[in-house]
């Protein structure tokens, strides 16, 4: 297997939300390998200091236009650095790396669960759900969701079908995002925030509960499927929430883990999670998506 | 392209340039395997094998630092078994010298580790870690007295045929004494720097970031410890000297040859850029070149020459 190390050009870097970007990368090589859940590796600086690559989510990939975005959150020195960095610059990037979230055959309503920034890999998830429901279906493949930003008619069409359940929650209304895309692949969509900016107030898992516990609310319109995966990121409460509530229920559930990584394939064992089997696993090489069975420690 | 110039051989062990990967940064090679043909390396040094599997520290493990970083990984490893069912068998396929790293939490433990891995044919040489500072037992601490420095490899010496290699802790008040005492237990060459002991504090829990308090600090930071302490070990010792410690570029390594290094090994500099090693074989190739030098064995340790203290050319 050969994996991309090396410079991408910037398309775009713009803040989306106070302290939220969203950048677009030219690198035909990261996107036509990528894969929901991966991540690109990214040297922020040249200088010796921040020292080590940032871990970033793949938000987006698309094998046509060869373009890779990420959506990332200014938290610390690295980020900083990211944020500033302008259109048409080189960005030294690895990738794609780690294991993502597996779609397999039989779904037939996934359920997405996202908190704040941890809605990013979800956005790459939603969309390749939708290709792999449609193409199974044998419908005629709908265009891809070109720009992850442009809302309502980007998609070409909205897909007529059904094709899973989101819940997002965000800190305030400002922050929200993806919320448009995620509509637009087929997606029922329930938006919260933590302050009730907008949508409920309270958190996802919060919404996740209810639909578990009650069904479709009314307002859902026809009666959807049960359902049959649950897939997750977002800050660690969020993520054994969500673990302890898909293993009641019995419904497997697929979390992204975060950690601060070192060399990000495997190595240094830098970033590690105590696997349910005793011993640690490697979040940037065995995961960073999970099988909440296989983590202890969510 | 093999380049004649650059090849060395440290007590044995042949290698087509002196760029090796250092033990616990390059996992058991396959890690780095996607990015480029691993066989264009010197040598690879495995991850620190134990008798019987480690499961490592909890975590966090690692936390950044001016130009370096911290780890406390605590030599997470399979066990010497798997080791030699699961990576050798891929290992020992390759073209370039292997070079297995050993750590034990007894002296009767190293002895048996190089009993047992003297069995595989092709593997190049033994790297014994006294200098692991992030165990509860052994590693760093026999690698700070010259006694129990001397126990270890002298075990180590008695369970092999294989070239033994002693790897280093900077973390002691000489290191000279530490090195001859390894040499005279038989030795044949030195390896150095493992990482330097530090810490980092977390001021939002107001506790220490580690749950071992004290971690391993490596990364460009070191570097200028790192070739002291090499310039130090080859004014002190006959035995070809294995050079580590912050090199990222050809640079560093160009340096580290001239302090005495007869071989370099990249650490860190690995996930800054995974290239790295490539690199820096480029970059020596074309400053033998420019230098008009015909065997980089000229140079290793010819900055020597300038100081008026002790050499071996002088």
């Amino acid at each position: 297997m050969s994996l991309f190390c090396g410079h991408a050009k910037i398309k775009d870097n713009i803040e989306i939300a106070p302290g939220i970007y969203h950048m677009v990368l030219n690198c035909p090589e990261v996107a036509e390998d990528a894969a929901p859940g991966q991540f690109i590796h990214i040297r922020c600086t040249d200088a010796l200091s921040p020292l080590l690559r940032r871990p970033i989510s793949i938000a987006m990939a698309d094998k046509k236009e060869g373009t890779v975005e990420v959506i990332y959150r200014v938290v610390g020195q690295g980020t900083r650095l990211l944020a500033g960095k302008k259109k048409g610059q080189m960005l030294d990037i690895m990738g794609p790396l780690g294991h993502g979230f597996p779609i397999p055959p039989w779904v037939k309503h996934p359920v997405i669960v996202g908190g704040g920034i941890g809605t990013a890999p979800l956005l790459f998830l939603a969309e390749s759900i939708r290709e792999h429901k449609l193409s199974s279906a044998g419908s005629p493949e709908l265009s891809g969701c070109e720009d992850i930003m442009k809302t309502g008619n980007s998609c070409g069409k909205p897909a007529k079908e059904f094709i899973g359940t989101v819940f997002v929650g965000f800190l305030t209304e400002k922050e929200i995002f993806g919320a448009e895309l995620l509509k637009d692949c087929g997606f029922k969509v329930e938006i919260c925030t933590d302050d009730g900016s907008r949508g409920y107030k309270g958190f996802p898992t919060d919404l996740l509960e209810m639909y578990l516990n009650d069904g479709p609310s009314p307002s859902s319109g026809k009666v959807s499927p049960a359902i049959d995966i649950i897939y997750a990121c977002g800050p660690s409460p969020l993520l054994s929430k969500v673990a302890s509530m898909a293993s009641r229920a019995k419904i497997p559930a697929y979390v992204s883990l975060e950690e601060r990584m070192a060399c990000g394939v495997g190595a240094c064992l830098g970033c590690a999670v105590k696997s349910a089997d005793g011993g640690y696993m490697k979040i940037c090489k065995d995961g960073p998506v999970f099988e909440v069975s296989q983590v202890t420690d969510l | 392209m093999d380049n004649k110039s650059i090849f060395i051989n440290i007590c044995g062990i042949a290698m087509k340039n002196p760029v090796m990967v250092a033990s616990g940064t390059f996992g058991f090679g396959q890690e780095y395997a996607g990015f480029y043909d691993i066989n264009l390396l010197g040598a690879i040094v495995t991850k620190g094998l134990t008798f019987e599997p480690k499961a490592g520290n909890p975590p966090p493990r690692i936390c950044e630092t001016p130009a370096g970083m911290l780890n406390s990984i605590g030599l997470e490893n399979p066990g010497v078994e798997d080791f030699i069912a699961k990576e050798w068998p891929h290992l020992s396929r390759l073209s370039i010298p292997v070079i297995a790293n050993i750590d034990g939490d007894t002296v009767d433990d190293y002895h048996k580790m190089a009993r047992r891995l003297s069995s595989l044919e092709g593997l190049a040489a033994l790297e014994v870690n006294i200098s692991c500072p992030n165990v509860e037992k052994g590693g760093m601490a026999f690698g700070q007295d010259p006694e129990s420095a001397a126990e270890v490899i002298k075990a180590v010496r008695e369970g092999t045929d294989l070239p033994v290699i002693a790897k280093l802790s900077p973390n002691v008040t000489s290191i000279q004494k530490i090195a001859e005492a390894a040499v005279s237990a038989g030795a044949d060459a030195i390896s150095l720097i493992n990482t330097l002991l530090g810490m980092a504090i977390d001021i939002n829990k107001k506790r220490p970031v580690f749950h071992r308090t004290f971690a391993g600090l490596s990364g460009p930071a070191v570097k200028p410890v790192a070739l002291r302490m090499v310039w130090e070990v080859y004014e002190a010792v006959k035995v070809p000297v294995i050079g580590m410690g912050g090199i990222t570029t050809w640079q560093d390594a160009v340096e580290f040859i001239l302090a005495g290094a007869s071989a370099v090994a990249v650490g860190t500099g690995n996930f800054l850029d995974p290239l790295a090693p490539i690199k820096i074989i480029e970059g020596l190739k074309k400053y033998t070149a420019a230098q008009g030098v015909r065997d980089i064995g000229e140079l290793i340790g010819s900055a020597h020459l300038f100081t008026g203290v002790k050499s071996r050319f002088k």
